[in-house]
């Protein structure tokens, strides 16, 4: 679905706005309990997140890990000592950030 | 096409050449009334847990109870279950996973009207559901004697849990004998939408497939393992209490949600297997369908 809409998209801005409110971001994180943090993508309309950008910063915004979600719409990095937060980033209104305080097992 | 099925349930049909029989004296009459009205209810196979639409990861806690539903009993006694297992899928970017439950079943007595019955929970940790996606669980009971009929009855029940809004197998089948495959999702339903399915057996649509459907109208609280004492609706007749519906030459069928809470559509007698143990075998496709008032 997700596919066809982006193709869709590139003939005009307003297709790509319908696109924006026609499904939303979800990112959801824990902690493995080895010292890794597992984050999974997605979207309401169950489309891939692979390849999204993904970044870990710290209490300053300083990137302490960042990468794209995998093939599986994972990504799984090693889990700072420091208070974090994970930001899952598929563009304009497909933002969702999590804070490390909430990632449990 | 619908086509009206002569073949009304086998109980019911006796019960009420047995009430005709009684009718004697007006007393006799209306007793056997009551008699024949008992005999439509329909059985159920309960695969609950409280909540299907979950927002994280969270414990879960199931209850399978097999009763009527719609009159909060009679409830039965079921036997040691054949199979607890989920297939679980996140998006396009998993394939299915199926995960066996059948060693977190736990028997429980639940407290029926009359006196306690055998049924059966369970109890799945907060990593059981950590994954975004859908959670298709599946119950397999053993096969119930129902003696009043001299046949048996096994009821697949499915109960669809979605994780964080984000879809997957909602919509395919798992490959059960039969069962209903949802065209709407099980957990996302507003009071006065609908729902429709297809009934599956040997993963072939089931043309005009008979089937019963119950308003879980004595809401079950799963700590005490009872029904609510009280019923949420007063059904003017038989026929709502009940309600017979038949699919389409598709084996699709709609069903309309007119009140919040928890809906069962039950397949009857749908399923490849006709007997057991040497006696009539009916094999159910049951699934259970959330619905939430918006406010």
């Amino acid at each position: 679905m997700r596919r066809v809409t982006l193709g869709l998209a590139l003939l005009g801005g307003v297709l790509i706005a319908g696109f924006a409110v026609a499904h939303s971001a979800v990112c959801t994180c824990f902690d493995n309990g080895d010292q890794t943090v597992t984050c999974e993508g997605g979207f309401s309309d169950g489309s891939s997140a692979t390849g999204v950008s993904i970044r870990v910063f710290d209490a300053h915004d300083k990137v302490l890990s960042e990468g794209k979600m995998d093939g599986k719409g994972t990504f799984t990095f090693k889990k700072p000592e420091v208070d974090y937060h994970v930001i899952f980033d598929a563009g304009q209104g497909h933002v969702v950030t999590i804070d490390g305080g909430d990632i449990t097992e | 096409m619908t086509t009206l099925d002569p073949a009304v349930p086998e109980g019911a049909t006796r019960a009420r050449i047995l009430a005709a029989a009684r009718c004697a004296t007006r007393v006799g009459c209306a007793v056997a009334a009551l008699a024949a009205a008992g005999a439509a209810q329909a059985h159920f196979q309960l695969l609950f847990t409280p909540e299907t639409a979950l927002t994280g990861a969270q414990a879960l806690h199931f209850v399978m109870v097999f009763s009527h539903p719609a009159h909060g009993g009679p409830t039965m006694q079921m036997g040691a279950p054949e199979a607890f297992f989920v297939v679980s899928q996140r998006g396009d970017d998993s394939e299915p996973v199926k995960t066996d439950l059948k060693s977190s079943l736990m028997p429980i007595e639940w407290q029926s009207k009359d006196g306690p019955v055998h049924a059966y929970e369970a109890s799945l940790p907060r990593n059981a559901t950590r994954s975004l996606g859908d959670y298709v669980f599946v119950f397999q009971p053993a096969p119930y004697l129902e003696k009043q009929e001299d046949k048996f009855i096994q009821q697949f029940a499915k109960t669809v849990v979605n994780v964080g809004g984000v879809p997957g197998n909602w919509a395919e089948p798992v490959g059960l004998p039969t069962e209903i495959v949802p065209l709407d999702k099980p957990y996302a339903n507003w009071t006065g939408g609908v729902f429709r399915g297809v009934v599956l057996s040997d993963g072939k649509p089931v043309a005009n497939a008979e089937l019963e459907v119950e308003y879980v109208n004595y809401p079950l609280d799963i700590d005490v393992h009872r029904f609510a004492a009280d019923a949420q609706v007063a059904f003017p007749q038989g026929s709502f209490g009940t309600m017979g519906i038949h699919a389409n030459d598709r084996g699709e069928f709609t069903v309309g949600l007119a009140r919040a809470g928890w809906w069962g559509v039950c397949a009857l007698n749908v399923g490849p297997k006709k007997e057991h143990e040497g006696k009539p075998l009916s094999q159910d496709a049951v699934i259970w369908v959330q619905v939430r008032d918006m406010k």
